[in-house]
C-alpha cells in the first residue's frame, strides 16, 4: 500500500502536467505582425541603473528620452502612433541587465531596445537575450565601448557614441600635439570599458607612466586617495587621465580636493567622466576642475548659443518640470530623436528588419547635436566617429580652447586621427523630424 | 528502482513535450524551475535527511557558478565538463567546509553557513581574474544545428537544465532511499543514537554536506548558462533564505515536493511584479514584494504544514480513513 503511494501520486503528477501542457498549448499564438507595434503605439524598451551607486547619474536617461518621446507624442506621435518607453531598472548589475532585457522582450513584448546603457551590462545581456539571434532592433546603446559596433557579431546593434578606442585616440593626439614628452597617468576601470580606453591608448602610441586599473566598483574616495598618495604624487605626473565613470571621477576630484593636489599640466576627463554638474552634485569643488582638458561629442549642456541645447533644454523643462538638465540628458534627449528618425525611416508599417535596414541606409543623415559625423551604412554600426577637445572653466562647462571649437575624427581601429570641421543638420523645425 | 527510472523517462517526455507548446518566456522560466529543483533538493539532502542547517547554499551556487564559467571563458573547456567540474570541485570546496560544519550543529552552523552567504560572492570583487562587479561572460554558443533554425537558445537551456534536473533528482532519489539515506535519518533524529548503532557520525555529516555542496555547485553552474554571465549579484543572501524557503515549503524531509517549491520561487517575482502594477508599477513594490512575499509564505508553511504538503494530504487521507473506518 504503502509502496504504491509514490507512484499514484506521481501518475497523478505527471497527468496534471500533462494537462496544464495542454491547456498552455492552446494559448493563443503569437500574433504575425511586428511585436510591440499597434495601430496606435510604438513599443520600446529600456534597461538603466534606476537604482545603486550611478542611479543618480545614469538614471537620468529615460525620463531624459520620455521627455522628448512625449514632445513627438503630443504633437502627432510617429504617423499616428504613439511611442510608449517602457524602462527597467538593472541596478548597473549585469544579471540584473539580463533580466530586465529578456522581461522586455518576452513579457512586454517591445519592438525595439533604445538607449541601453552600461558596456558590462549590455553586453551580458545583448549575449544572453541573443537580440541578433532573435532580429530584435538594438539601437543607440549608451556605452561607448568599440565592440557594439561590430556588426558581424551583433547585427541588430547600433553604438551611437563614439567609441572609446576613438576618444583614447584624440586624447593622445591632442596630447602629442600639445604636451609633447610629458608624464602621463591613465586611470581606468578594469573591464572592457576600460580596456577598451588601455587599448586606444597603445594605438596611439602613448605610453602612460603610471597606470592605475581598478574593479568596478573600487573607486571609493579612500581608494583615490590611496592612488594619488601612492602613484600620481610619487611619479610626478604631468597630465592624469581619467578614463572612468562619473563616479571615479567624483572620487579622484574629490580626494584630490582634500589633499590639495593636482597634476603639474593638470587633469584630463573622458567623456564619461566629464560632466560637471553630476560631478558638482557629487560634492566636487568645481575650481579643481578649472582648467582641465575635457572631451565631448556634443555641445557643453551650458552653452545657449546652441539651438540643439536651448531646444532640449526647453523640452526637459516642460515634461520633467524642477530636473537639472545636464550632459547625461542632452545625450538621452538626443538618442530619443535619433529613434524618431529611425522609426520615420522605416516607413508607416515599420518591421524589425525594416528599421535596422532604414538606419543603415539613412540614418548616416539624421539630424542630432552630435558635431562629428554619423557613420552608418550598411557596412557600418558606428555612430559618431570623433570629439573636440575643450578645457573646463570656472564654472564648469566644457569650452573650445581660445575660442576654437578643434574636432577630430578617427575610427575605432589602426586609422589615423584626423583634424575636421563641424559637420551637422539644423534642428528640425520645433524639434519634430519630418524625414522619411 | 527501475520503476523510479521509467517514471523519470516518462517525466522527461512530458517535459519535452510541454517545452516544445509553450512560448519562450515559460521556457525560460521552466529552466529557472529545472535549475532550483536541483538547489532546494541539495537542501533537502543536507538539512532533512542529515540534519545539518546551511544558510549559505547561494554562496555555494555562486562558487558552481564561477567555477564552470571560468572552465568555459579561460580553459575552454565543453560545456558538459565545465557542469561535471562545478559539481566536483564545489563538493570538494564544501567537503573542506563540511569538516568546520560537523564540528557545529543549530544556530552556529547557520551563523556559520549565513557568513559564508555574505562574504564569499563579493570575495570576486577582490580578485581581477573573476571580473570584480561586473563578473565573467560564459558563452553557452549555440543549440546544435541538427534541432533546425528555429530552436531557440532557451529552449536548449530548459532542456539542458531539465536533463541536469531529471539525473540529479534520479540519483538523490535512490540515495536517499540507500544505507546512506538511512543512516543520514538516523543521524538527525538522534545522533548520540545513531553512534552507538556504529555510525561514524562525524564522517557521514561531511559526506553529506559535501554532496549537497556538489549538487549546489551544479545548480549554480546551470543557473550561470540561463543568464550567460556570472558576477556576485546573481547570488545575493537573498537566494540563499529563498533556497530554504523553497525547501521548508516543498516538505523538507521529502524529495517529492521539491517541484512545488521551485515553482513557487519562480512564481512569485511574476506575482509580485502584477500586484505592483495594479499599485501603478512602483519600482519600490516590485523589488521588495517578492521578499515580503517569500517571507510570508515561510512563515505560513511553517505553521501550517510544517512537514511539506505532502505529508499534509498523506495525514488528511489517513484521518479520513480512519473517519469511514
Amino acid at each position: 500500500m504503502i509502496r504504491n503511494t509514490p507512484k499514484k501520486r506521481a501518475l497523478f503528477a505527471s497527468a496534471v502536467i500533462a494537462a496544464g501542457a495542454m491547456a498552455l498549448s492552446t494559448m493563443p499564438a503569437q500574433a504575425a505582425s511586428q511585436p510591440g507595434i499597434t495601430s496606435t503605439e510604438i513599443k520600446l524598451g529600456i534597461t538603466s541603473p534606476l537604482s545603486g551607486k550611478v542611479a543618480a547619474v545614469y538614471g537620468k536617461i529615460p525620463g531624459a528620452m520620455k521627455a522628448y518621446f512625449s514632445h513627438v507624442n503630443d504633437n502627432g506621435g510617429v504617423y499616428g502612433r504613439k511611442i510608449n518607453l517602457i524602462s527597467k531598472d538593472d541596478a548597473y548589475v549585469p544579471t540584473l541587465a539580463v533580466k530586465a532585457t529578456n522581461d522586455l522582450i518576452m513579457k512586454d513584448k517591445v519592438f525595439a531596445i533604445v538607449g541601453a546603457l552600461g558596456t558590462a551590462n549590455h553586453l551580458a545581456a545583448l549575449r544572453s537575450a541573443n537580440l541578433s539571434g532573435r532580429g530584435v532592433p538594438d539601437l543607440f546603446v549608451n556605452t561607448g565601448f568599440s565592440g557594439f559596433a561590430d556588426k558581424a557579431k551583433y547585427k541588430t546593434t547600433f553604438a551611437v557614441l563614439p567609441s572609446y578606442v576613438m576618444e583614447a585616440k584624440i586624447m593622445a593626439k591632442y596630447i602629442d600635439d600639445n604636451y609633447k614628452g610629458k608624464k602621463v597617468a591613465l586611470i581606468v576601470q578594469d573591464d572592457d570599458f576600460g580596456l577598451d580606453a588601455v587599448a586606444g591608448f597603445a594605438t596611439a602610441g602613448l605610453k602612460p607612466e603610471v597606470t592605475i586599473k581598478f574593479p568596478t566598483g573600487a573607486d571609493t574616495l579612500a581608494a583615490a586617495q590611496g592612488w594619488i598618495t601612492g602613484k600620481l604624487k610619487p611619479a610626478n605626473v604631468d597630465i592624469a587621465i581619467i578614463f572612468a565613470t562619473t563616479t571615479t571621477s567624483a572620487a579622484v576630484l574629490g580626494a584630490a580636493a582634500g589633499l590639495q593636489y593636482r597634476p603639474t599640466v593638470g587633469w584630463m576627463l573622458g567623456s564619461v567622466g566629464g560632466d560637471s554638474n553630476t560631478l558638482r552634485a557629487g560634492g566636487v569643488p568645481l575650481a579643481i576642475l578649472n582648467g582641465a582638458i575635457g572631451t565631448s561629442f556634443a555641445p557643453d549642456p551650458s552653452d545657449a548659443s546652441d539651438e540643439y541645447v536651448t531646444f532640449f533644454k526647453s523640452i526637459y523643462a516642460k515634461y520633467v518640470p524642477g530636473s537639472t538638465f545636464d550632459l547625461t540628458v542632452l545625450q538621452g534627449m538626443n538618442s530619443a530623436m535619433l529613434t524618431v528618425q529611425a522609426l520615420r525611416a522605416a516607413g508607416k508599417n515599420p518591421t524589425r528588419a525594416g528599421l535596422i535596414k532604414a538606419i543603415e541606409t539613412k540614418g548616416a543623415k539624421f539630424a542630432s547635436a552630435g558635431f562629428t559625423p554619423l557613420r552608418y551604412s550598411a557596412n557600418s554600426h558606428v555612430g559618431y566617429s570623433g570629439y573636440w577637445i575643450g578645457k573646463y572653466s570656472a564654472t564648469g562647462s566644457l569650452q573650445p580652447i581660445d575660442g576654437k571649437r578643434v574636432l577630430y575624427t578617427t575610427d575605432s581601429g589602426s586609422g589615423a586621427v584626423v583634424s575636421a570641421t563641424i559637420s551637422r543638420a539644423p534642428l528640425p523645425t520645433n524639434g519634430l523630424p519630418t524625414n522619411s | 528502482m527501475r520503476k523510479r527510472l521509467l517514471l523519470f523517462i516518462a517525466l522527461g517526455w512530458v517535459l519535452l513535450l510541454i517545452g516544445d507548446r509553450v512560448d519562450e518566456l515559460r521556457v525560460y522560466q521552466g529552466a529557472s524551475i529545472a535549475v532550483y529543483v536541483i538547489a532546494i533538493g541539495s537542501i533537502i539532502l543536507l538539512t532533512g535527511y542529515s540534519g545539518q542547517i546551511s544558510l549559505g547554499h547561494g554562496a555555494l551556487m555562486a562558487f558552481g557558478g564561477y567555477v564552470a564559467a571560468l572552465c568555459v571563458a579561460n580553459a575552454s573547456l565543453p560545456l558538459w565538463f565545465a557542469f561535471v567540474m562545478a559539481a566536483l570541485v564545489t563538493g570538494i570546496f564544501g567537503g573542506v567546509l563540511g569538516f568546520a560544519a560537523a564540528r557545529l550543529s543549530g544556530p552556529y552552523l547557520a551563523g556559520t553557513t549565513l557568513a559564508l552567504a555574505v562574504g564569499l560572492p563579493s570575495l570576486a570583487n577582490q580578485f581581477s581574474i573573476l571580473g570584480g562587479e561586473q563578473g565573467i561572460y560564459l558563452d553557452p554558443g549555440l543549440p546544435p544545428a541538427s534541432l533546425g533554425e528555429s530552436f531557440s537558445q532557451y529552449k536548449w537551456f530548459f532542456w539542458i537544465t531539465t536533463l541536469a534536473a531529471l539525473i540529479t533528482m534520479f540519483w538523490l532519489a535512490n540515495i536517499l532511499h540507500s544505507k546512506y539515506g538511512r543512516t543520514w535519518r538516523a543521524l538527525r533524529s538522534n545522533d548520540v543514537a545513531a553512534q552507538l548503532c556504529g555510525v561514524h557520525t562525524g564522517r557521514q555529516k561531511v559526506l553529506a554536506f559535501s554532496l549537497s555542496s556538489g549538487l549546489a555547485g551544479l545548480a549554480g553552474a546551470l543557473l550561470v548558462l540561463t543568464i550567460s554571465t556570472v558576477s556576485p549579484s546573481a547570488f545575493p543572501l537573498s537566494l540563499s533564505f529563498a533556497l530554504v524557503t523553497g525547501a521548508v515549503v516543498s516538505g523538507i524531509y521529502d524529495l517529492k515536493g521539491v517541484m512545488l517549491g521551485a515553482v513557487i520561487l519562480v512564481v512569485i517575482p511574476e506575482i509580485a511584479d502584477s500586484v505592483a502594477s495594479r499599485f501603478g508599477d512602483s519600482l519600490k513594490i516590485t523589488s521588495t514584494l517578492p521578499g515580503l512575499l517569500v517571507s510570508a509564505l515561510l512563515i505560513l508553511a511553517v505553521l501550517f504544514t510544517p512537514n511539506g504538503p505532502g505529508e499534509k494530504l498523506h495525514h488528511l487521507r489517513h484521518k479520513r480513513k480512519a473517519h469511514s473506518g
